[in-house]
């Protein structure tokens, strides 16, 4: 099958989209875990005029910079036709229902490599980063969501 | 951007263009979930026009690994995974998702809301065209000149050989060309290449009944002559193309010359279609069929024969680059099979046209073969690692 690559925003107007890169994995509260919806991850800060950047999560600090990708990224989104198209479309059997569409280009991410600092006071968290040693994926977050 | 009221400071945008001692509340997407339908891809600068005007498709089978093919370049594509956590920030205008946000957190300063977190990323690296199908899958169907009783089965145009072959469009056409295949009533076909040895002695039979030049054909004439014989016109003109090449253009048809390497060649594989033959009979046979214009020579067979050494008698057998799959590990496991150690002038017509991205003939030769020279001043020989 041939699966058509689209960007139905057109090359020109594909938006930009970001990427906040941190070790490890952000572990949300129980009680917030069903109703992530609007939830507020962090503040992410831009203390001075440098390509520096705090990221607050919870009591935690995380200190980084934007720096550019190396080769740039495309977001790409699977789209699957109606049922009424793939009817119309039957002759041609099912090779054809699906398209991939770019929906952005990403240049650019914020990349925070340290582990975080406590930070003594802070607001009262809704969410906390919790990074363990080797910084790898805690595998209960992705269940969790 | 910065005079825009906070209500559309949002998304990407505003984390993207943040300014110096400003800060932007990140939060969670009303549609924050898993969205396996997004996908990151990374690739090279310069295919990203391509992509972003509609210049690729991904190409595949279910059951194959998919690759992505520019109008020249094939690509295979590979999912990375990171243990770090990607949070995927899309613009403001995103999947309409509206002004619900913001109720939880009526701040002073704009948010940008993560949608997923990426579990990692594609990656493009570039990949020779998977051609091997193309050929079985037109071989197991050949055109014959008893077609009206024969064809049965799968035939295909164009747009199903890019649906079934892993191949950018110009070296699908590339791989057509080489396979010498035809498009007849708008399918592509292999003819029979005893179809074919019927056409080009038909040919060069009416080539000196009507004192034509092999190296000035008139188009015309030739084509209303071998018409009249019987052979449909699109034959006579594939005849035409494989076994030579237009010189010259005019305004009512062309002038061929007849390549005199494609006939002879044809000509030795149809001697050798039953079996080795020892050389004298061979060469015997072959020049008595070779049209008189033409200047033989056994170097033409390069990449068609191979000649061995029994005893005295030395004998010819055919082995056609042509037959041969195009990825490197079957290529040398099958002519391994055929010849435990090969010598470098006997080798090379059968590697030459292999294509790898990335890796060059010597590395190629470093991969798959054993070096070996007996003595300092003699001739090195591969054989099987």
């Amino acid at each position: 099958m041939q699966i058509q690559v689209k960007c139905s925003c057109g090359a020109e107007k594909c938006p930009e989209w970001a990427i906040i890169e941190l070790q490890g994995v952000v572990e949300v509260q129980p009680s917030f875990q069903h109703s992530l919806q609007n939830l507020q991850i962090g503040l992410l800060c831009r203390p001075s005029s440098q390509e520096n950047y705090t990221f607050t999560v919870g009591y935690h600090e995380l200190t980084g910079s934007k720096v550019a990708l190396k080769k740039p990224m495309v977001v790409l989104k699977k789209i699957k036709y109606m049922d009424v198209e793939q009817q119309i479309d039957e002759a041609t059997s099912s090779s054809s229902c699906v398209e991939l569409d770019v929906v952005g280009v990403i240049r650019h991410k914020i990349l925070f490599k340290t582990r975080p600092t406590a930070l003594i006071s802070g607001p009262q968290p809704t969410v906390k980063e919790k990074i363990n040693a080797a910084g790898y994926l805690n595998p209960t977050m992705s269940s969790q969501l | 951007m910065m005079e825009q009221p906070h209500s559309y400071c949002k998304g990407a945008e505003v984390l993207l263009s943040l300014q110096p001692t400003s800060s932007v509340s990140i939060q969670y997407h009303p549609f924050f979930g898993p969205h396996d339908d997004l996908v990151l891809l990374e690739l090279d600068e310069k295919l990203l026009s391509d992509v972003l005007y509609q210049r690729v498709t991904l190409r595949g089978q279910p059951d194959e690994d998919a690759v992505l093919c520019t109008k020249s370049k094939t690509y295979s594509v590979k999912f990375v995974g990171t243990s770090n956590s990607v949070f995927l920030i899309p613009p403001a205008d995103y999947s309409a998702s509206r002004e619900s946000g913001g109720e939880n957190y009526k701040q002073q300063v704009p948010t940008a809301s993560v949608i997923k977190v990426a579990p990692g990323n594609m990656e493009l690296v570039e990949v020779a065209p998977r051609l091997d199908k193309l050929k079985s899958i037109l071989s197991e169907n050949l055109y014959s000149s008893d077609e009206a009783s024969t064809a049965t089965g799968d035939l295909y145009k164009w747009d199903d050989l890019i649906n079934k072959v892993q191949a950018s469009d110009d070296e699908l056409k590339a791989g057509l060309q080489a396979l010498s295949a035809v498009e007849i009533d708008g399918f592509w076909r292999i003819v029979d290449e005893k179809y074919m040895d019927v056409i080009l002695r038909m040919f060069l039979h009416n080539s000196v009944l009507n004192d034509w030049s092999l190296d000035s054909l008139v188009e015309d004439k030739v084509v209303s002559v071998l018409e009249s014989d019987g052979f449909p016109r699109k034959l006579v003109y594939h005849c035409l193309n494989v076994y030579g090449s237009r010189v010259e253009e005019a305004m009512d048809g062309g002038v061929w010359r007849l390549d005199a390497r494609r006939v002879c060649v044809h000509f030795a594989r149809g001697i050798l279609r039953e079996g080795k033959r020892k050389m004298e009979s061979f060469m015997e046979e072959w020049l008595r069929m070779i049209p008189e214009e033409m200047q033989p020579s056994f170097d033409m067979l390069e990449g068609e024969v191979l000649t061995e050494k029994l005893g005295v008698e030395t004998w010819v057998r055919a082995l056609s680059v042509s037959s041969l799959p195009t990825t490197p590990a079957e290529r040398f496991s099958i002519l391994f099979k055929e010849r435990a150690k090969w010598e470098w002038k006997d080798l090379e017509p059968y590697i030459r046209d292999l294509n790898v991205p990335g890796l060059s003939s010597e590395a190629l030769l470093l991969k798959y073969t054993r070096r070996s020279q007996p003595s300092i001043d003699a001739e090195p020989v591969f054989s099987a690692r």
